[in-house]
């Protein structure tokens, strides 16, 4: 996927951050990962040993490279959430692949880097931590809900567009199902329903934000039709929400298809810029 | 576990890699028809209701964009024109001539043909311009195609003694078949201005030449009961030899014939389909030739899918050949699957030069454009 680095190229063109904030993830070893997935997936994963069938969903051919780019994309999106806990806000270049579940990758998803954030940060502090995972990718975060299912500490928020993939849905603790077509004003009114009442009564100590571009009316995939403008507006409330309350705020950069992808990485980059806006305003 | 939406995610990541293009769009109600009225654009017309309509669509843009295909958001399919028939359509066809803005349509248990006018830039209203009454109605349906002469004409019949040819400006009979036969009418095409194909529903061909009656048939040579057939015509339109034409006709229980007219006696390629079921009526077998891609035919009506073979290497006497591609997305998207009837694919037509691209529509109202990744030569 060629967009990851530009992501990060066009951040720095535009002057919106300097090298000095950009940190570099180690690969998310087996024990991290293993908190999510099962020992046989993840040996065969590594490996190479994942049957044709398998690949086919995950719409992924195996190579080595490819799993070297999956364990630092989860190791970005762990150290993102570490940063984040540190600094107050945190943003990855890459992840969102809320698709995966323990045993099997789906949808261009192998390994659930939400779910092993969230999990490394449950069990590596002493104490108990309640993470708030808000999922604005237009396609279900599936694998995120059913690992987390039966999880008290961990709440997953997902707000998607029904008809998308997958149409076998997974039960998030709190899922919202858009209608085809909506456009800006109406998405941001039905997040802002939903948000507010849920960092109040869940009252979280991390929120990890899967902003992903897909909802955008050129998505080749996605049904819904937000504009630039929505996806910013989007990205800003929900920041400016979390920061607000002196809640840390992690972000990736989820999903978004398109053939152009320089177009594409620039519009991965938005929740970026928010960011940055948000930083000026409320942190600095 | 809900088997058919794990399925359908398959298929859906699958097809990912397997179309270069796909576009869906969902009609109120479904079309039998798909009939090109220009290189962008076609028209559809409901079947299943007393008032349906006709509708013009535009196809997406996004098709055309080429390299810029990023750049261009529109994948939906936009009406262009749209009008209402009192009867359920069973046949519509553009007319060649003149003026490229007019198709004739045929009914249900009707007996009459109706002439539309699809509008201009200043109008998005399908105008019914005219009726031919006719003296026989047709319990089944009445089958059509366009002339091929300046002056618009269409061929029409229901059965093989009362085709004839209607010059629409006057409604005068230009042409009549001079022959008994009660066969009934599966399909008919002009190869050129004078010479023209008929294929009854028994499988029989017959070949007849509007500037005199006598019409030669042509029967199948071992008859499979109760099988109804359709037919398709390889041709190099709209000035064809005849004699370089290449038939295909399909049989509702999945056998495929291919047959030269320089040779009738004997099939050129003969195929068995493997049919996962069988349907009691048979409405919408279609059989095409591909016009950019050699040899290559497409088969649909059987089930909910569209098969698409290259017939180079087709014997006499194939059994289950491997299809280059299949089209399963009505099977996997069919958003209302009522009253428990399996889906179908009604009709499927080929792009005029885009080598791999055709539209499909299918019993549940859905219409796809597609436009498949060949992998053996890997273009993409």
């Amino acid at each position: 996927m060629g967009k990851f680095p530009k992501v990060l190229q066009c951040l720095l063109k535009d002057q919106v951050i300097t090298e000095t904030q950009v940190w570099v993830p180690l690969l998310a070893s087996d024990e991290m990962l293993g908190s999510v997935h099962t020992q046989e997936y993840l040996s065969n994963f590594i490996t190479g040993k994942t049957d044709e069938k398998e690949q086919r969903r995950t719409g992924f051919t195996w190579s080595s490279g490819l799993v070297q780019r999956c364990r630092y994309e989860t190791g970005g999106t762990v150290l993102a959430a570490q940063v984040a806990l540190q600094r107050g806000l945190a943003c990855s270049t890459a992840g969102g692949t809320h698709h995966a579940f323990p045993s099997y990758g789906s949808g261009f998803c192998l390994l659930n880097d939400l779910a092993v954030a969230a999990k490394h940060l449950l069990t590596e502090s002493r104490i108990k931590r309640r993470i708030l995972i808000v999922d604005l990718d237009v396609h279900q975060g599936d694998g995120t809900a059913f690992i987390f299912k039966d999880e008290p500490d961990v709440f997953t928020f997902s707000m998607h567009c029904g008809k998308n993939f997958p149409l076998r849905k997974q039960c998030s603790d709190l899922d919202v199902s858009l209608d085809d077509g909506m456009e800006d004003k109406e998405y941001l009114s039905t997040l802002q329903a939903h948000l507010p009442w849920l960092l109040d009564v869940f009252r979280p100590d991390l929120v990890l934000y899967d902003a992903g571009v897909d909802p955008h009316w050129e998505d080749e995939l996605g049904r819904l039709r937000l504009t630039d403008q929505g996806l910013f507006e989007r990205d800003q409330y929900v920041l400016k929400s979390v920061v607000k309350k002196g809640i840390p705020v992690a972000t990736v950069i989820g999903g978004g298809y398109s053939r152009d992808v320089d177009r594409l990485a620039l519009r991965h980059s938005i929740v970026h810029r928010a960011a940055a806006k948000v930083w000026k305003e409320y942190v600095t | 576990m809900d088997v058919s939406s794990d399925e359908a995610d398959d298929w859906f990541m699958e097809s990912l890699h397997m179309y270069k293009d796909l576009h869906v769009f969902q009609l109120e109600h479904p079309t039998k028809v798909i009939e090109w009225t220009s290189e962008k654009s076609v028209c559809v017309a409901g079947y299943s209701s007393p008032k349906n309509e006709i509708l013009e669509l535009l196809l997406p843009l996004k098709l055309y964009a080429g390299d810029k295909q990023g750049l261009c958001p529109e994948r939906d399919f936009k009406v262009q024109h749209g009008g209402f028939c009192d009867e359920p359509v069973e046949c519509l066809r553009h007319i060649f001539g003149k003026s490229n803005r007019c198709v004739v349509t045929s009914g249900h248990n009707s007996s009459k043909l109706q002439v539309w006018d699809l509008g201009e830039d200043d109008s998005d209203v399908i105008k019914r311009t005219g009726v031919i009454n006719l003296e026989r109605t047709s319990a089944e349906g009445r089958k059509i195609a366009s002339g091929l002469t300046e002056d618009p004409s269409v061929l029409h019949g229901c059965q093989i003694n009362d085709v004839q040819l209607i010059e629409l400006a006057s409604g005068k009979v230009l042409y009549a078949v001079g022959t008994d036969s009660l066969d009934a009418v599966s399909g008919l095409q002009f190869v050129n201005a004078n010479e023209f194909v008929i294929c009854a529903n028994n499988g029989t061909l017959y070949v007849g030449d509007t500037r005199h009656p006598r019409i030669e048939q042509y029967a199948l040579q071992a008859s499979v009961t109760r099988s109804r057939w359709s037919f398709g015509l390889k041709t190099n339109l709209p000035q064809s030899d005849l004699a370089s034409c290449t038939v295909s006709r399909l049989s509702s229980c999945g056998q495929v014939l291919l047959s030269d007219f320089r040779k009738m006696s004997s099939p050129v390629g003969e195929a068995q389909l493997n049919l996962q079921h069988s349907f009691p009526s048979s409405d919408f077998m279609t059989v095409t030739w591909a016009p950019a891609l050699d040899n290559f035919l497409s088969v649909s009506g059987l089930d909910g899918t569209v098969l698409v073979f290259d017939t180079t290497r087709w014997t006499t006497d194939l059994k289950n050949p491997e299809p280059i591609f299949v089209h399963r997305g009505h099977h996997f998207s069919c958003e209302a699957k009522t009253d428990g009837t399996p889906l179908v694919v009604t009709t499927h037509v080929w792009h005029p030069w885009r080598p791999r691209t055709l539209l499909s529509a299918a019993s549940d109202g859905s219409i796809h454009v597609w436009d498949w990744v060949d992998k053996e030569n890997n273009s993409l």
